[in-house]
């Protein structure tokens, strides 16, 4: 029963970061219908910079912010030189293959810079061994720090886009980018906008996975984003309800299956939900039917 | 530079010079350092990965981002089967192609349901998730310690009916079941599969339109993409003997799509090139391997937008997608359009379509009839729901209620390329053509549904089905003669001026011998020479007896064709008869000019005027 509730206590933990990483890939997705192939890199990018930072005497929040910054700047070079000039393609998924191509140039650049191995993370706010005690069972303060931080994230968020002009004219530009051009909303910042939010969030689940795991490595990302995906096509692409609840649903099923029965079933299973998904429910569980214009 | 291309693209696919290299290569593999053969093998295995890559990327459009997956599948396949199981190698090998294509089937599955870039985050998946699943699934496959002992020539314990073969009669067999892929791949893209590959990748809707089913056709392109990285990943099993997951890790699929790219998407002659760049690279070039990563990165980044048509647009011409030799066998044919049998039950009925988008009502309890032979005229101001009622009629929307019959068959609902394949097809106001196909290759494209011949005969390019594309190439030219674009029948399309687009767009629909036609505003942006040739083809139509519904706001065009007139106005019929009858018709003076009690006459100057 402990382990039962650790299990859970992890998956609804990680599976909010899933959550967090699918809100990230739906923000592009409702500006342009692209998103970004490499954000596992960004993730990792973001993780590893925060890491070294704080390793060399940074204070913490300085090295995050620092990380994060670095991340801005490389989600306005994306969307400027990979995707923009391949959506003007037609009828092609360029910028999958080149948002692609951008992680795996960070990918390289981080093993030349940091060597292939994993680097220590180190303890941002609990260590891995402080704990508290729920119902009779120890849980750690980690999983539930980060759980509490992904929450407060997922609300803000949708408070920001729900409440707010930019969140309304995001919002218009996903409803229909030339009419929203027509009418004054600077779409070209609105879909700039939306890639760096989606890397910021993207670094910020980077981090936070970093910290459960305890430590990052320059691969470490790419399938993070893949259960991120699970996560978004689950809840429905572009709900942002349903990314969370998606990536709890995944998160919880991947330390199940991990706990229960076998680490490589833990892999396999992500790629059947998601194939078990489309199958049955495209939509996913909260999305909407797609109408596609003629 | 264009005459050196000539030269180049003569030369790399002229039979001769092919059968030359594949001569040298067997007889010269045994004058060749041990090294040197066993690399020539993995050019041959990377010719194979880049030739599946260019199926399904270059030529159906779809992408795999984790083509190591379906070589491991192989490869993991083949071995397992003969180290294990104890099966032959003529069974494993095919046992690995097999599976595969089934990988690649099961991941493009859902592909009629959604995007299509969720196939290649599947992929992308499918890759990690595979190299994940064999690393920790040490009992059936060694895990991360590897697969070792698998019988091949190293061992020299790899057995083909009775013999054992050694490192050089392994090359040889690579080398020619390599040759015999192409060959057969060849034969594949120049022909309507290869077409409608393109078509696909080009415009979905529009091939569906004609015909071509979408899911079945990336379906399709995957199961014979993840085929051919399975036979590959079957025959470097036994290469070497041994099998770890780091051969089949993202960085291997980054490899195949990058040789892929820089080859040029779309050309097989561009992916041998390619393949032999990033074969002997990283062997000659040590610094090289440091940096590939980062090299192929910047590679996947940038090529598709600098350079979209890799080596092959620098070097070689553009491919084609009909074969050379059945372009000389045409015999000149003289019927453009077959005269369409017909009986009383000969019409398509639309009954009380509506169709609501969210609380917009586009069209609203609309009915209408064609009849065989006859020509009726959509007409309307801009926004009136013309266009939607032959998307609800072509089957690219599901009306809100309402049926649509064709010859006495509720079509309502059914996908577009079953209605296509029903013999009602239509064209679209913005002409949907092939860009980069001849007028030809558009044209040919419009016969699609009509072709009996197998996939099969197709493949081995028998002579069945050599005889069946000769006869639609001739009646493609007794089109191009009625349109009037004999001239420019093999020139790409992206070359040509908007209305021979259109005349093509028109033509194209006649090569699928439709029975019922609905030409979504054909004349508009047309010269008046242009539109004489237009107004040809539509009596042409008429006379063979085809339905028409043609939607046209130029009214003397519409006034010397059609015999009923039907005018919508938000979304509702206001007129249904004649044309005189509708130049004197109060509501669609009203609709037209907004003016209820004017005092400007029942004339037709306000429909003159009218056209956009």
């Amino acid at each position: 029963m402990e382990d039962f509730l650790t299990l859970l206590l992890a998956g609804i933990s990680v599976g909010a970061i899933y959550g967090l990483i699918a809100i990230g890939l739906n923000l592009t997705f409702w500006t342009t219908k692209t998103m970004n192939f490499g954000q596992g890199s960004v993730m990792m990018l973001c993780a590893m910079l925060t890491a070294t930072l704080i390793a060399r005497g940074w204070s913490q929040a300085l090295a995050i912010l620092a990380a994060l910054g670095v991340v801005v700047v490389l989600m306005v070079f994306t969307e400027t030189y990979t995707v923009r000039p391949a959506l003007k393609i037609e009828g092609s998924m360029g910028w999958a293959v080149s948002t692609l191509g951008v992680g795996i140039v960070l990918q390289g650049l981080a093993a030349l810079w940091f060597g292939s191995q994993a680097l220590a993370f180190p303890d941002v706010i609990f260590s891995a061994i402080d704990d508290v005690v729920v119902f009779g069972v120890h849980v750690s303060l980690q999983y539930i720090a980060v759980l509490v931080l992904a929450l407060a994230l997922v609300v803000a968020f949708e408070l920001l886009v729900r409440g707010t002009v930019w969140g309304r004219a995001m919002r218009a530009v996903s409803m229909d980018a030339d009419l929203a051009s027509v009418i004054g909303i600077p779409v070209r910042m609105i879909v700039l906008g939306s890639y760096i939010a989606s890397g910021v969030l993207a670094g910020i689940s980077g981090i936070l996975v970093a910290q459960i795991g305890g430590t990052v490595d320059p691969a470490f990302g790419f399938e993070l984003v893949i259960f991120g995906f699970v996560a978004a096509v689950l809840g429905g692409m572009g709900s942002t309800t349903g990314a969370l609840a998606g990536g709890i649903v995944a998160g919880v099923l991947q330390q199940m299956v991990g706990g229960y029965i076998s680490s490589a079933a833990q892999h396999g299973m992500a790629f059947g939900l998601l194939i078990l998904i489309l199958v049955v429910r495209p939509q996913g569980l909260f999305g909407q039917r797609e109408i596609v214009k003629v | 530079m264009s005459a050196f291309r000539g030269f180049l693209t003569r030369l790399m696919t002229h039979p001769a010079t092919i059968l030359a290299a594949i001569a040298v290569l067997f007889f010269g593999a045994p004058f060749l350092s041990n090294g040197t053969v066993q690399i020539l093998g993995f050019l041959m295995l990377n010719i194979l990965l880049a030739q599946s890559m260019n199926l399904l990327t270059g030529i159906a459009g779809q992408i795999s981002l984790g083509h190591a997956g379906f070589y491991g599948m192989g490869a993991y396949a083949s071995g397992i089967l003969m180290k294990t199981v104890g099966l032959p190698f003529l069974v494993t090998v095919p046992a690995a192609a097999m599976i595969g294509a089934l990988t690649g089937y099961l991941v493009s599955f859902p592909a009629g349901r959604v995007r299509e870039f969720y196939l290649a985050m599947m992929t992308l998946a499918f890759g990690l998730i595979f190299r994940e699943v064999v690393r920790e699934w040490d009992g059936l496959t060694g895990g991360a310690v590897g697969l070792s002992g698998v019988p091949s020539t190293t061992l020299r314990n790899l057995t083909l009916f009775g013999f054992t073969l050694d490192a050089l009669d392994y090359f040889r067999l690579v080398l020619i079941v390599t040759a015999i892929v192409m060959w057969l791949v060849h034969n594949f893209i120049q022909s309507r599969f290869g077409r409608a590959f393109y078509a696909i990748h080009a415009s979905e809707v529009a091939a569906g339109c004609l015909g071509i089913p979408r899911a079945g056709t990336k379906r399709m392109a995957y199961t014979l993409g993840a085929g051919m990285a399975g036979l590959a990943g079957g025959l470097y099993a036994h290469m070497i003997g041994y099998l770890g997951p780091e051969s089949f890790d993202l960085a291997r699929s980054i490899e195949i799509l990058v040789t892929t790219v820089v080859g040029g998407l779309g050309s097989m002659a561009g992916q041998i090139l390619s393949a032999i760049v990033f074969t002997f690279l990283p062997e000659k070039l040590q610094v090289f391997a440091q940096y590939q990563f980062i090299v192929y990165g910047l590679i996947l980044a940038f090529t598709l937008i600098l350079l979209p048509r890799g080596l092959a647009g620098l070097l070689l011409l553009p491919p084609r997608f009909i074969k050379p030799a059945s372009l000389k066998h045409v015999t000149p044919a003289d019927v453009a359009i077959q005269p369409v049998r017909s009986d009383f039950d000969s019409t398509l009925v639309v009954e009380g379509v509506t169709m609501r988008f969210g609380g917009l009502t586009a069209v609203d309890d609309v009915s209408l009839e064609l009849h065989p032979g006859r020509i009726t005229a959509l007409i309307g101001p801009n926004g009136s729901g013309k266009s939607t009622l032959v998307n609800v009629i072509s089957g690219i929307y599901q009306p809100t209620a309402g049926t649509v019959r064709f010859f006495g068959q509720a079509i309502t609902g059914l996908a577009d390329h079953r209605i296509a394949a029903a013999g009602l097809l239509r064209t679209f106001q913005d002409p949907r053509l092939v860009p980069r196909f001849t007028v030809r290759e558009n044209l040919l494209l419009g016969a699609h549904r009509r072709y009996r011949a197998s996939a099969l005969a197709t493949t081995l390019n028998l002579p069945s089905a050599a005889r069946e594309e000769a006869a639609f190439l001739a009646t493609v030219d007794a089109v191009t003669r009625m349109a009037g674009i004999v001239d420019v029948a093999d020139q790409p399309l992206e070359s040509l001026p908007y209305g021979y687009r259109r005349l093509v767009e028109v033509g194209r629909a006649l090569l699928a011998q439709p029975r019922a036609i609905l030409l979504d505003e054909p004349a508009a942006g047309l010269s008046e020479a242009e539109m004489t040739l237009l107004a040809r083809m539509i009596r042409a139509m008429k006379e063979a007896g085809l339905m028409v519904l043609l939607i046209e706001h130029h009214m003397d065009f519409v006034a010397e064709l059609v015999d009923d007139v039907v005018v919508l106005d938000s979304g509702r019929v206001i007129y249904h008869g004649d044309i005189q009858g509708m130049r004197q018709s109060p509501a669609v003076i009203e609709a037209y000019l907004g003016a209820p009690d004017t005092d400007a006459g029942p004339g037709d100057s306000g429909l003159e005027t009218a056209h956009a």
